[in-house]
């Protein structure tokens, strides 16, 4: 893994729900599920990796089938995608 | 590698744009409703000193119908994007700046009408530049910018 890239975020449906996390204050289980176009489980498995690592935190309401998640990015969480974010732009952009 | 790193920042453009431009239509009644409440604002000082329990009391009712529809609107996108937070599209960028100087410019012609005709002159102002600010934004950003952002990274 080349320095910078963050292991837990490369794999691109994590990166792409932390680029999402990134832009709004929450996201709902909802949204990220239609935009990465997964099944439920396996974007709770992505999320939980990520709530694992500490870059993602979890609210839920309510009960049963009106229940709502929504998905905050944390500080730790902030700052792991800025520094993939600005890895993978180093790495295009080369040595000076 | 490098390849990799293009597609991923692909990936992340496309998903940083998400909340912005991925979002249920806007029903038509809300420019009206935003309207009507800026009217109701303004109208409270009309109590200003008359009777303050009941400026405070429509006041606060006010400032809780506002959280509750904000709350509600939250639900509905499932990622709504607020301003300071992340990186709009740069066309996005740009209709946020038009529609911050654009409260400012009403904020202005509110005052001024309330300052020469008086607070009831000021909500029917108010209610009128709010709504029909709100229609042009709308059009502004769902129909051109958004359909511009959509359209650049498909």
């Amino acid at each position: 893994m080349i320095r910078g890239l963050d292991p837990v975020i490369h794999a691109p449906k994590r990166l792409a729900a932390m680029a999402v996390l990134a832009n709004a204050p929450t996201a709902s289980f909802r949204f990220l599920k239609e935009f990465l176009e997964v099944s439920d489980s396996d974007l709770s498995k992505h999320m939980s990796a990520l709530e694992a690592a500490g870059y993602v935190s979890a609210t839920k309401d309510g009960r049963g089938r009106g229940a709502t998640t929504t998905y905050k990015l944390t500080r730790t969480g902030q700052t792991a995608y800025n520094a993939h974010r600005d890895a993978l732009r180093a790495l295009l952009d080369g040595p000076l | 590698m490098e390849s990799d790193a293009q597609e991923q920042l692909r990936l992340i453009e496309r998903a940083e744009a998400a909340p912005y431009v991925d979002y249920p239509k806007t029903p038509w009644w809300y420019p009206v409703v935003i309207g009507l409440w800026a009217a109701a604002m303004i109208g409270t000082f009309v109590w200003w000193r008359e009777n303050a329990p009941l400026f405070t009391s429509v006041l606060v009712g006010l400032l809780l119908l506002e959280a509750a529809f904000i709350t509600w609107m939250q639900r509905r996108h499932g990622a709504m994007p607020m301003p300071g937070r992340g990186r709009p599209p740069a066309e996005i960028g740009g209709i946020w700046r038009r529609y911050f100087a654009g409260l400012a410019v009403i904020a202005v012609a509110v005052g001024l009408v309330w300052w020469l005709v008086g607070v009831p002159a000021a909500a029917g102002t108010a209610f009128v530049l709010v709504t029909g600010g709100l229609v042009v934004y709308e059009r502004a950003y769902a129909v051109a910018a958004a359909a511009k952002v959509k359209e650049r990274l498909a």
